[in-house]
C-alpha cells in the first residue's frame, strides 16, 4: 500500500533580505514551503541566530545566563567580539536598554557612541534593539541610523508610531527595518503597506511580531506566525511575505523559572541546563512556527538550535 | 492654460536656452570638451538632467546633447492669431528652461569655483550656499521623507519690506517648511532681507539662500528631483516616477515675489511639471482647474498676510500640531475622572443649563485655523459654584471632509474633552454636560481653552479629513439659543441622511475585521442598513474611517451584483469575504441566520437564533444574565457561535440592526420575532413600534413575548398563540 | 464532514424533554457539534439516526485513552492542523522510558523522582503520566516481574514494550486492568498482538519502518476489528520525524486515509544520545502532532520546559486561560505597601505578576475574575466593571491586611477610575502604567504617604 502524501500547494514565496554589509552579510528568508516542510518546498537560506549584547552591564540576570560573558558584560565592544571569536555569533543583537526613559535614560548620543564601538569591533550582521518607547526609539535610532550610514544594520523595534521618522533615516542611510506589532496578523500587514508606502523597499523590511516567553504568552506569537506564514505563502499576501524576527533571548531569562536557583526551586531541576533548555525550547517553537533570525543569549542553547537546524535542513 | 503666461513662459525659455548655448560655447572654448564638470559632492551629476533625461553630465562635452535635447523641446513662440492649448508647450519650455539653467549653474561654479559657499552657512559676506551636496541632502531629505519638514516653499525675488520679508519666513518656518531662496525683486533680494532685520539663514534655520540668479531656482529643483530618486528608489531617467513622487509626497509651492518676468514665467512653467502651483503676490493671471497640480495651478494676487495660509491650501499641506497648549494635563488617564460637588466651580449643560456641542463643516474660506472665538462670560469672570448656558460650535473645513463625518468628528467631543484634568464631559449633541473643577481653574484653565483642545485633536487624529479647524465657545444666552436651533436642524436632517440610506442607494460597503485577532476569519460587512455586530460601526463609521486609515481594517467594499436580494448577497461582498477570511468563508448572507449566516467575532451587542417550537426567532442581548427558551444562556450562546465560525442558525446582531427594515429579510423579519428579554424590547420600543405598523400589524411589538412571559418555549407558546403571533402561520423556519 | 448544529438538530426528537441534561433539543445539538456533548446522552433518536449523526461526526483521528482513572491519557480526537484554526485537543503523554534490566536501585530511583515531577500552574496540575516499560531482557518471567513492581508503586498510564506477543501476554496478566498500550505489533506480529489486544481490549501500538508499512499493518489490525491503535513510523532522522507527523495528520484530516486516522508515538531518544537535545527533539514533536513521547530521562530541568511547552500548545486559542481570583502577595508585601488590581487572565497576571517581582517592591497584587479576559477586553464586555471590581474588592479582605486606600487600577482602564472612586469612596483610585513593563519604576516611585 503505496501513500500518496497530500501537499499543499504554495502560491507564495518569502522575501529575501540581505542582513549586513561585506564578506560577513547574511540572507535570510526565501522558503516557499512552511518552516521545514521540505517534502514539499524549499528552505534553503537557514534561519539565522543573532546574540545578544546589552548596552549596559545586566543586574538581574541569573549566574547560568551571566557565567559565559562574565568578563565581557561591562564592555559592549568585548562582548560583541567574544560572541563572534569565542562563540562563533554569525550575527549580534545589541540591546539598548539604558536608553529606556523608565531606566537610566542614556541620550541618544550615548547610544550611538556604544553602537558605533560595536560596530566597529565586529564585522558580522548587527541588530540593533531599542528601548521599545517610541519616542526615545525614534531620537536613539534615527543618530545611529545616521552616524553608521551604509551599514544596513537591522534597527527596530520600528512601531506604528514612529515608522515615518526610522523608516525616513533607513532610506536615507541604507539600513532595514524590524517592523515590530503587537501579536495580530493584520497590524502587522498594515506596518508592512506603511512602510511600502512612505518608500522603504521590500528588500528591507522584517516583521517582529512580538515574542513571548514559552509560559508566558508563547502560545500567542506562535498561532499570529503560523498565521502570518500561512497567509504569506497560501493566501497571496504579499505584504506578509517577509521573513520574522524574534526577540526571545530576553523575554525567556526574565521569567522567573529561568532565574531560580536550585535552592528556589528544588523541583526544577539543574538551573543552567533548565535555563537553556527553556531558551532553546522556545526558538524551537518559534522556528516551527517561521522565525527567520532569533536573537539568543546562551552559548549552550544556540549550539542545540544549530544542531536542530541542520538536523532539520539535512540534504 | 492662460495664454499670456503660456507665451511668457515660451518667451523666457527662449532667453534662457540661449543664454545657456552662449555661456556653453565659451566654456568649451576656454576648456574642451572633457573639461569636468559639475556640482559639488554629489553622485547625481546634474540633478534635474540626470533625473529627468537619464544623462549623466559630467564633462563639458556632455552638455551638447541637453541642450540639443532643450532646443527640441521648445514650441515655436506663440503668435497672436494662434489660439490653442497651451499647457503641454508652456510644461515642456519650463522643463527645458531647468536643464538649460543647470549648465548655467555648472559653468558657473567653472566659472568662478568661489562663488557659492559650499557649505550648511553663509561664509563671511559670501551668504550664497549654491548646490546642496549628498551629505545635506540625505540628512534634509530624511525631513521630507518622515514629514519633519514637509516640503519647501521656492521664493524667488522679495516681498516689498523686510519685515513682511521676516514675517512670511517665519510663517513658513511654523508650519515646517524649507525656504529656498534666490533671484531678485528689483534688485532687492529676500535673503538680503532676512540677514538685514537679524534673522540667521543657512540650512540650519531652513532658510536656505542658494543663490543672487532666477537660474538658482535649479538647486531647489535638483534637490526635490535627487530626493525622489534618493528615497524613492526612482530610476535616473523616470521622469515620469520623478515628478509624480514630487507630487505626491514633497509639499512644495512657489512664491514669485514682485514683478513675474518672462524667465520667472518660464521658472513656473517648470515647477508645474513636478506638481508645485504657483502663488503670486501680483496680479497674473490664474490657472484654476487642476490637471498636473494637486489642486490649483497658478493663484494670484495673494496678500501678503495671507500668501502663507494660501499656498498651503492650494498644495494641500497637512498642519500638524505637536502640543496642546493648555494649562493643565491632557492625556487619556484622565478620561475617567469625576468632578464631584465640592470640588466643582462651574458646571453647563447636564439638564441643568442649556448645553450644546456641534461639529459642521464649512467652506475652506469661512473657516480660519486655529480662530477660537469666546462670547459671554469665561471661567475667569465667573464664581465658584456657578452655571452657564454652553455651546460649542465647531466648524472644520477640509478639502476631503464630507458632510457625513460630521457625526464623527462630532462624538469625538466627549473624550477629547475628557482628556483634560479636571474636566468632566458627559452625554452629546443637545444633552451634553459639562463640569470644571477648582483646581482646573486654579491652574488657569478657561472654557476658551476647549477650543485649543478641540482645534489640536482635530488636526492631530483626524489630519486625514480635516485641512482647518475654528472654534466657538458661547456662554451668553442669545447666542447659546441661536447655536441650539441650528444645532437641532442638523440633527433632525443627519437622522433623516441616516434613515434615508438604503442597501440598494450605495454601491459601497464597508468590512470590519477589527477582531481577526482572536477571531481569525471573521469578516463583518457593515451596509447601510446593516449595522456591524458590535453596534459600535455603521455604515457612515466606516466610510470615515477608512478616509482616516486607508489600510485599516474598515475597507471600502464595491457591492457587485446582486446575487440574491433577500438572503443579501452580492458578488463583490462574497470575494472579498473570501478574500478576508483568508479562504475560510467563501459567502455570507447580510440578511439570513438560517442561510449562509455571517460569521461572527465575540463583541455582538445581540444574538438571534431560532426557535424550532414557536417557528420564529428568539434575540438576547447582553446584558441579559437569565435563561432564555433556546435553553442556553447569552454566554453559552456567545461561547458557540462566537470565535468566527459560520454557525447556521445563530447570528450576532447590533440593537440597532433588529429594527432595520433589513433585518432577517430572509426569514421574515421582525414577523419571525417571538421573544426577547424586556429590557431590550423597552430599550427599542419606538422603532419595532414603527417598524410594526409598517408591517401592517400595529401590535406586532405586543405580540412578541419577553422574559415575563416565560423562558421556555413551552411557556411562551401560548402566549403567541393567544396574540395570534405571525411567526405561527409563517412557512417553517427551518 | 461534521454536521452543523441546525443539521444535527433536525434528526433530534425535538421534544425539549431535557434528559439528556440540556433544557431543548437545540441546545444539545449546538453540544453535540461542537464536541461538547455524547450522542448517548439522548434516549430517544433512532438507531439509523444514531448511525448517521455517528458516521457523520466520526473524528478522523481516532479518539482513545490509555490507563485508568486519575492518571488516563486521552489521545487523539485531533480536527485540525493549526491550533488557531479551533484547538488541539488532546495533549501528548509524556512517557518515562524503564527496562527490566535495570537495577533495581535505578529504577526507584527514577520512579521516585519521577512522582516528585508535579507543577501547579494556572489552576491544573503539570506532570508527565506516563511509564514506558520495556522488556529488554526478553524474559517473560522477568519482564512480568518488573511490571508487577512497577504498577505497584505508582499510578501512571502504561505502556508495555515487547516485540514477543508471548512475553506481552506475560505482562498483560498483570496489568491488563489498567488499560495499558500495547507495543508493539509489526508486520511479523501483527496477528498475535492483534489478537492480544483484542482479548484484553487495550490499545494497540503498530510499529513498521516507514508510512507503507504502518499502512499496511494498521489495514490488517481494522480488518480484526481493531479500533483503538497508535502509529510508531520508527524515522531515522528529525527532518523524517517531522515529515511522518505532518503527512500523518494531513493525510487523516484532509484524505481521509483510516489506516493514518491515529495518535502516534514517538521516541526521540532514538534519534540522539544527547540529553539536551532529545528535549528540544520532544518539544518540536509536541507542536508537531505527536500523541506519545517517550523520553529516556526525567529531571526538573527537561521535564517542565515540555510541560509549558504542552500546556501553551494545547492552550485553547479562544478560551484564554484563567488564574483563580483572590489577592495575591508578591515579595511579603507590608501594610504600607501598594496594592494593585488586574484581570485573572494568565497571561496578565503572569506578566504583571512577573514585572512587581523584578521591581523588588513587595506588593499586593488583587486579581478579579474576568473569566479570563484581558483588561481591555474585559472591560469591554462588562466583567471589569467599577461595581463587581468594587465588589471584589471589599469582599477580598485587603481592607484589613493595609493600612493606606490606594488602589492602582491599569492604566488603559483610566476611564473607569471616577466611577470606581464612587463605589469605593474610602479608596483613592490611582491609575498606573498602561504597560507592565512600566511596573517597576511606577512602583519604585509609589508611597503609602
Amino acid at each position: 500500500m503505496a501513500l500518496e502524501i497530500p501537499k499543499v500547494s504554495y502560491s507564495g514565496k518569502i522575501k529575501e533580505i540581505v542582513l549586513g554589509k561585506g564578506d560577513k552579510a547574511l540572507t535570510v528568508g526565501g522558503e516557499t514551503s512552511y518552516p521545514f516542510y521540505l517534502f514539499e518546498g524549499q528552505m534553503s537560506l537557514k534561519p539565522r541566530i543573532a546574540m545578544e549584547v546589552y548596552d549596559s552591564t545586566p543586574e538581574d540576570w541569573p549566574p547560568a545566563a551571566l557565567e559565559p560573558f562574565a568578563d565581557v558584560v561591562s564592555d559592549p565592544a568585548a562582548w560583541a567580539k567574544k560572541c563572534v571569536d569565542t562563540y562563533g555569533a554569525e550575527m549580534i543583537a545589541l540591546q539598548l536598554v539604558s536608553t529606556d526613559p523608565n531606566g537610566e535614560n542614556r541620550s541618544a548620543e550615548e547610544a550611538a557612541a556604544v553602537t558605533k564601538k560595536v560596530v566597529e569591533a565586529v564585522d558580522v550582521p548587527i541588530i540593533i534593539w531599542g528601548c521599545n518607547n517610541a519616542e526615545k526609539d525614534t531620537e536613539v535610532l534615527r543618530k545611529i541610523a545616521e552616524d553608521c550610514a551604509g551599514r544596513n544594520l537591522m534597527i527596530g523595534p520600528v512601531t506604528e508610531a514612529n515608522y515615518k521618522q526610522i523608516g525616513a533615516v533607513a532610506i536615507g542611510y541604507e539600513h532595514t527595518v524590524i517592523a515590530s506589532t503587537p501579536i495580530d496578523i493584520n497590524l502587522a500587514k498594515q506596518l508592512n503597506i506603511l512602510l511600502g508606502n512612505l518608500g522603504v523597499p521590500d528588500g528591507r523590511i522584517l516583521i517582529d511580531p512580538t515574542t513571548g516567553s514559552l509560559g508566558y504568552g508563547l502560545e500567542y506569537c506562535y498561532s499570529v506566525m503560523e498565521r502570518i506564514r500561512m497567509a504569506a505563502l497560501t493566501q497571496e499576501d504579499e505584504r506578509l511575505q517577509f521573513p520574522m524576527v524574534c526577540n526571545l533571548g530576553k523575554e525567556v531569562w526574565k521569567t522567573k523559572e529561568a532565574k531560580q536557583s536550585r535552592e528556589e526551586a528544588p523541583k526544577l531541576g539543574d538551573p543552567v541546563k533548565r535555563g537553556v533548555l527553556m531558551e532553546a525550547a522556545t526558538a524551537q517553537l518559534l522556528l516551527l512556527a517561521g522565525a527567520d533570525i532569533l536573537i539568543m543569549r546562551h552559548p549552550e542553547a544556540i549550539g542545540l538550535i544549530k544542531d536542530m537546524l541542520n538536523d532539520l535542513l539535512a540534504a | 492654460m492662460s495664454k499670456i503666461i503660456c507665451s511668457a513662459a515660451i518667451r523666457g525659455a527662449y532667453k534662457i536656452i540661449e543664454r545657456a548655448e552662449k555661456k556653453y560655447g565659451e566654456a568649451l572654448e576656454k576648456w574642451g570638451p572633457d573639461k569636468e564638470v559639475g556640482f559639488p559632492n554629489t553622485a547625481y551629476y546634474l540633478p534635474i538632467i540626470y533625473g529627468i533625461l537619464g544623462i549623466p553630465v559630467s564633462r563639458l562635452g556632455d552638455m551638447k546633447q541637453v541642450l540639443d535635447k532643450c532646443r527640441s523641446l521648445l514650441p515655436p513662440p506663440v503668435s497672436d492669431k494662434v489660439w490653442l492649448p497651451y499647457l503641454a508647450p508652456a510644461l515642456e519650455s519650463g522643463m527645458a528652461t531647468f536643464f538649460a539653467e543647470e549648465i548655467i549653474e555648472a559653468i558657473r561654479y567653472l566659472e568662478e569655483p568661489d562663488f557659492y559657499t559650499k557649505q550648511e552657512d553663509p561664509a563671511g559676506s559670501n551668504i550664497w550656499l549654491g548646490a546642496a551636496d549628498d551629505i545635506i541632502l540625505r540628512k534634509r531629505g530624511v525631513e521630507f521623507v518622515d514629514g519633519t519638514a514637509p516640503g519647501f516653499a521656492a521664493i524667488l525675488g522679495a516681498p516689498p519690506t523686510k519685515e513682511i520679508a521676516v514675517k512670511i519666513a517665519q510663517e513658513l518656518q511654523e508650519k515646517n517648511l524649507y525656504v529656498f531662496m534666490c533671484s531678485d525683486n528689483n534688485g532687492v533680494r529676500m535673503s538680503e532681507q532676512l540677514l538685514e532685520a537679524g534673522v540667521q539663514i543657512g540650512w540650519p534655520t531652513r532658510l536656505v539662500s542658494f543663490g543672487p540668479d532666477y537660474t538658482a531656482t535649479v538647486f531647489a529643483m535638483g534637490f526635490a528631483t535627487r530626493a525622489a530618486m534618493s528615497f524613492g528608489g526612482i530610476k535616473p531617467g523616470d521622469f515620469h516616477g520623478n515628478l509624480i513622487y514630487n507630487k505626491n509626497r514633497i509639499f512644495a509651492f512657489a512664491l514669485p515675489m514682485g514683478p513675474v518676468s518672462d524667465e520667472w514665467y518660464a521658472n513656473a512653467a517648470g515647477a508645474i511639471n513636478w506638481g508645485f502651483p504657483v502663488i503670486a503676490d501680483t496680479p497674473i493671471p490664474e490657472i484654476l482647474p487642476t490637471g498636473i497640480c494637486t489642486y490649483e495651478h497658478v493663484v494670484s494676487n495673494v496678500p501678503h498676510d495671507q500668501i502663507v495660509q494660501r499656498a498651503v491650501e492650494v498644495r494641500g499641506l497637512k498642519v500638524t500640531v505637536s502640543k496642546i497648549d493648555i494649562p493643565v494635563a491632557y492625556g487619556p488617564a484622565f478620561e475617567g475622572e469625576r468632578i464631584r460637588k465640592e470640588d466643582l466651580y462651574l458646571e453647563c449643560g447636564g439638564g441643568k443649563t442649556k448645553g450644546v456641542e456641534l461639529t459642521v463643516s464649512r467652506d475652506m474660506d469661512a473657516v480660519e485655523d486655529g480662530q477660537v472665538e469666546m462670547v459671554g462670560p469665561d471661567l475667569d469672570q465667573m464664581k465658584e459654584g456657578s452655571r452657564l448656558p454652553f455651546a460649542m460650535l465647531v466648524e472644520v473645513a477640509g478639502r476631503q471632509m464630507q458632510e457625513d463625518f460630521e457625526p464623527i468628528l462630532e462624538r469625538q467631543i466627549h473624550h477629547l474633552v475628557n482628556y483634560a484634568q479636571g474636566i468632566m464631559h458627559i452625554g452629546q449633541r443637545s444633552i451634553m454636560w459639562l463640569r470644571v473643577g477648582k483646581a482646573a481653574v486654579e491652574k488657569g484653565f478657561r472654557l476658551k481653552d476647549l477650543g485649543k483642545i478641540m482645534h489640536a485633536k482635530y488636526h492631530q487624529d483626524f489630519g486625514a479629513i480635516v485641512d482647518k479647524v475654528q472654534v466657538k465657545i458661547y456662554t451668553d444666552e442669545a447666542k447659546v439659543d441661536e447655536v441650539m436651533d441650528m444645532a437641532r436642524k442638523v440633527y433632525a436632517a443627519r437622522d433623516k441622511r441616516v434613515e434615508g440610506m438604503t442597501d440598494e442607494s450605495e454601491d459601497i460597503f464597508y468590512s470590519c475585521t477589527l477582531c481577526q485577532s482572536f477571531a481569525p476569519s471573521h469578516v463583518c460587512i457593515i451596509t447601510p442598513e446593516r449595522t456591524g455586530m458590535c453596534g459600535a460601526y455603521n455604515w457612515l463609521d466606516g466610510k470615515a474611517s477608512y478616509e482616516i486609515n486607508p489600510t485599516g481594517p474598515n475597507q471600502p467594499i464595491v457591492k457587485g451584483e446582486c446575487i440574491d436580494p433577500v438572503l443579501g448577497k452580492w458578488k463583490g461582498t462574497d470575494e472579498f469575504i473570501f478574500k478576508a477570511s483568508r479562504q475560510k468563508v467563501s459567502t455570507a448572507s447580510a440578511y439570513s441566520l438560517v442561510h449562509d449566516p455571517m460569521t461572527a467575532c465575540g463583541c455582538f451587542e445581540c444574538i438571534a437564533t431560532i426557535l424550532p417550537l414557536c417557528n420564529g426567532v428568539m434575540i438576547v442581548n447582553r446584558d441579559y444574565l437569565g435563561m432564555t427558551p433556546c435553553g442556553m444562556k447569552f454566554t453559552t450562546l456567545a461561547g458557540m457561535v462566537g470565535g468566527g465560525q459560520v454557525t447556521p442558525g445563530f447570528l450576532g446582531v447590533s440593537k440597532h440592526y433588529i429594527a432595520s427594515r433589513k433585518f432577517l429579510l430572509a426569514e421574515g423579519g421582525l414577523k419571525r420575532v417571538v421573544w426577547m428579554p424586556q429590557m431590550l424590547k423597552k430599550e427599542l420600543e419606538a422603532k419595532l413600534k414603527s417598524r410594526g405598523e409598517e408591517f401592517g400589524i400595529p401590535n406586532l411589538f405586543d405580540m412578541i413575548a419577553d422574559d415575563t412571559k416565560g423562558t421556555t418555549e413551552e411557556e411562551i407558546l401560548p402566549f403567541l398563540e393567544e396574540t395570534g403571533h405571525p411567526a405561527l402561520t409563517m412557512e417553517s423556519i427551518l | 464532514m461534521a454536521l452543523s448544529g441546525i443539521e444535527i438538530f433536525k434528526k433530534l426528537p425535538k421534544t425539549n424533554c431535557g434528559e439528556c441534561g440540556v433544557p431543548t433539543c437545540l441546545a444539545f445539538a449546538m453540544k453535540l457539534a461542537t464536541g461538547q456533548a455524547e450522542l448517548v446522552a439522548c434516549p430517544y433518536v433512532s438507531d439509523d439516526v444514531r448511525a448517521a449523526i455517528d458516521e457523520a461526526s466520526a473524528p478522523p483521528i481516532r479518539p482513545l485513552t490509555i490507563g485508568t482513572g486519575d492518571r488516563a491519557v486521552k489521545l487523539g480526537g485531533e480536527t485540525v492542523m493549526f491550533r488557531h484554526e479551533k484547538r488541539f485537543e488532546n495533549p501528548p503523554g509524556l512517557a518515562l522510558v524503564l527496562s527490566d534490566t535495570m537495577d533495581d536501585s535505578v529504577v526507584n530511583e527514577k520512579l521516585s523522582k519521577f512522582k516528585d515531577l508535579e507543577f501547579e500552574r494556572v489552576g491544573l496540575i503539570l506532570r508527565p503520566q506516563m511509564l514506558a516499560l520495556k522488556g529488554e531482557s526478553g524474559d517473560a518471567g522477568k519482564f512480568a516481574a518488573f511490571v508487577k513492581r512497577v504498577v505497584d508503586q505508582i499510578d501512571a498510564g502504561i505502556i508495555l514494550m515487547s516485540d514477543k506477543p508471548e512475553v506481552m501476554a506475560e505482562a498483560l496478566k498483570i496489568c491488563k486492568d489498567k488499560k495499558p498500550l500495547i507495543y508493539a505489533a509489526t508486520r511479523d506480529t501483527a496477528e498475535a498482538m492483534g489478537n492480544l489486544a483484542k482479548e484484553v481490549a487495550c490499545p494497540l501500538a503498530v510499529k513498521g519502518s516507514g508510512l507503507d508499512e504502518v499502512m499496511a499493518i494498521t489495514d490488517k489490525l481494522l480488518g480484526m476489528g481493531l479500533k483503538d491503535l497508535v502509529i510508531d513510523s520508527q524515522p531515522v532522522n528529525v527532518k523524517k520525524a517531522l515529515e511522518d507527523q505532518v503527512v500523518i495528520r494531513r493525510s487523516a484530516l484532509v484524505k481521509k486515509v483510516k489506516q493514518l486516522g491515529f495518535p502516534t508515538i514517538t521516541f526521540p531518544g532514538q534519534l540522539t544520545d544527547n540529553k539536551m537535545k532529545e528535549t528540544l527533539i520532544a518539544s518540536l514533536l509536541i507542536a508537531k502532532y505527536a500523541g506519545i513521547i517517550v523520553i529516556s530521562e526525567m529531571e526538573g530541568h527537561n521535564v517542565f520546559p515540555l510541560l509549558l511547552d504542552s500546556l501553551n500548545i494545547y492552550t485553547d486559542p479562544q478560551r484564554p486561560m484563567a488564574v483563580e481570583e483572590k489577592v495575591y502577595e508578591i515579595g511579603g508585601p507590608r501594610e504600607d505597601s501598594p496594592i494593585l488590581i488586574t484581570s485573572n487572565f494568565s497571561l496578565t497576571y503572569f506578566i504583571v505578576s512577573g514585572e512587581v517581582e523584578s521591581s523588588r517592591v513587595p506588593a499586593w497584587l488583587l486579581i478579579k475574575d474576568t473569566e479570563g479576559l484581558s483588561v481591555l477586553t474585559a472591560w469591554a464586555a462588562g466583567k471589569f466593571a467599577a461595581d463587581t471590581v468594587a465588589m471584589f474588592v471589599k469582599k477580598c479582605g485587603i481592607a484589613d491586611r493595609v493600612k493606606h486606600r490606594k488602589l492602582v487600577i491599569p492604566g488603559y482602564l483610566a476611564g473607569m477610575s471616577g466611577e470606581l472612586e464612587e463605589e469605593l469612596p474610602d479608596w483613592q483610585i490611582l491609575v498606573g502604567p498602561r504597560e507592565a513593563a512600566h511596573l517597576p519604576a511606577y512602583l519604585k516611585q509609589w508611597s503609602a504617604a
